[in-house]
């Protein structure tokens, strides 16, 4: 209820942090927050209802849609679940291909997200900085698949064609890290930035288990969960998950950034494995008359933005019955019906932004 | 997964597929597996449609063991909600209000959530009307 102290306040649905659209009906007083009720849908666009009436390699064009960041691992998760259901294994090298495109990708989506979150604090540089980072990676799918953000690249059985370029991802891993540090240098011993990140937003490991809260969110609050390591894709590639305990605004940066050094790490080792396995062979099926066996099939991913699962029950035709997917945004934002209560307005955007919310994947 | 430690609270549910089927009693199950066998999270509850009936399938995860429980109910218009043990329910049960039209009994908080608030009809049931004017590209109500 708004009494005459309290003020209702539209945050969005446009505002130049909220990378989509998000409408945060804010109640405040003075500038504490009391209640925070977040309106979605502003980019729904029907995916689950729209696939029901696809074929499945019809289907495979739009996944990578539900989220324009990091498109390869809804591709690697539909791929993965009609592979699955059809009993197809994939060759070694469509596996180690697919492992480094994914964490390619995922750095991509941890650059840009970077850069805006330090733009939602009034920090222009690193935008450009991480902009100039990404741009590389970017370019380089663009090259490989013709396209710089729906890859539309992994296929049923494999990938669409053999990789190429690697002197160009060899490339992105050397620069990388010596901007990385960089960024460091900038940010992550800023006053101002800690000034505004630390101790804001805890979010609590008991709060994040209700809510549903994973991923690298969940990573910083302590608790050492990350699909990665039962992953079968991810076999015989060492890598640590980042888990920090400092539970606020700045471990989730922090967290993020170790990630990227992480993913690094797993893209050398798939460059050297890269190197010794010749050339691509896999044997791709006729996509043209998929059906999968009747049943209902569930796989799920490590995205960048937490776990992403798919759900797809079929009757044995050749559309879908039921396909469902789980993206990580959608708990993020309904969280902040918790987090934000009791913070201060100003501090409103630099927590809904540390979430890492990209807008259509939480709407689909 | 200890089914036979379940059935000592509930007698009416049976496990085909890795998934258990109860009949009732959905919120004591749930909250019987969230404070005796520690499932802390509720990964997402995906709603299918089968024609004279709705399946809500609950899929909670031990963070501890890193294990799975799927749980499966049908219902047809209304069911409990389990808002008040896991916060993300409340989300989820959105969602499926908003595509199934099932009216979660204890959830206060149920709108429409990417539909416009007078939008009828819910569009991930089967029966949805497939000749909607309000979705026509011209102005003689044609559809595609």
């Amino acid at each position: 209820m708004t009494t005459a102290r309290t003020l209702k306040l539209n945050l969005g649905p446009q505002h130049p942090s909220t990378h989509g659209v998000l409408r945060l009906i804010l109640e405040l007083e003075g500038e504490k927050i009391l209640s925070c009720e977040p309106d979605i849908g502003y980019l729904h666009r029907g995916m689950e209802k729209m696939a029901e009436g696809l074929t499945y390699i019809q289907n495979l064009p739009t996944v990578d849609r539900i989220d324009y960041l990091s498109g390869c691992f809804y591709s690697e998760l539909f791929c993965r679940t009609v592979e699955k259901a059809l009993g197809i294994t994939i060759s070694e090298k469509s596996k180690i291909i697919r492992v480094t495109l994914l964490e390619l990708n995922r750095i991509a989506s941890h650059l840009l997200w970077i850069g805006a979150f330090l733009m939602d604090l009034g920090a222009l540089s690193p935008f450009f900085y991480a902009m100039r980072e990404r741009e590389m990676i970017l370019r380089f799918f663009e090259k490989l698949t013709g396209q710089r953000m729906m890859y539309n690249y992994f296929v049923f059985g494999g990938v669409r064609k053999d990789i190429d370029y690697i002197e160009d991802i060899a490339e992105i891993v050397r620069v990388l890290p010596e901007k990385i540090e960089d960024y460091e240098k900038i940010i992550t011993d800023n006053p101002i930035f800690i000034q505004r990140t630390r101790g804001k937003g805890i979010l609590k490991p008991e709060t994040a288990f209700n809510n549903s809260i994973t991923g690298a969110n969940l990573r910083a609050s302590g608790v050492n969960y990350d699909l990665r390591t039962t992953d079968e894709l991810y076999k015989g590639f060492e890598f640590s998950p980042v888990v920090l305990d400092g539970k606020d605004s700045w471990t989730r940066y922090k967290a993020r950034i170790m990630e990227i050094k992480e993913s690094i790490k797993i893209i050398e080792q798939g460059l050297d494995k890269l190197k010794t396995c010749g050339k691509l062979e896999q044997k791709l099926i006729n996509p043209l008359n998929i059906k999968l066996p009747e049943g209902e099939y569930y796989s799920e991913i490590e995205a960048p933005r937490g776990l992403a699962s798919i759900f797809i029950k079929s009757t044995g035709e050749d559309k879908p019955y039921r396909l469902k997917w789980r993206t990580g945004s959608y708990y993020s934002i309904n969280l902040l019906r918790e987090l934000l209560i009791g913070e201060y307005l100003n501090d409103a955007i630099a927590i809904a932004g540390s979430l890492d919310i990209i807008l259509p994947e939480a709407d689909k | 997964m200890n089914i036979e430690k379940l059935k000592s609270i509930i007698e009416e549910c049976e496990l085909e597929n890795d998934k258990i089927t109860v009949k009732n009693k959905l919120h004591e199950v749930v909250n019987f597996l969230k404070t005796q066998l520690s499932f802390d999270m509720l990964k997402s509850i995906t709603a299918v449609d089968l024609g004279d009936e709705i399946e809500l399938i609950y899929n909670l995860f031990s963070v501890i063991d890193e294990e799975d429980a799927l749980l499966s109910i049908k219902v047809k218009h209304e069911a409990e909600s389990i808002s008040d043990i896991f916060s993300s329910a409340k989300a989820d049960e959105n969602e499926i209000y908003d595509m199934f039209g099932i009216n979660f009994l204890g959830n206060e908080d149920l709108k429409r959530l990417y539909m416009p608030e007078n939008w009828e009809g819910f569009p991930l049931r089967k029966d949805y009307i497939q000749d909607d004017t309000r979705l026509a590209w011209n102005d003689n109500g044609e559809n595609a």
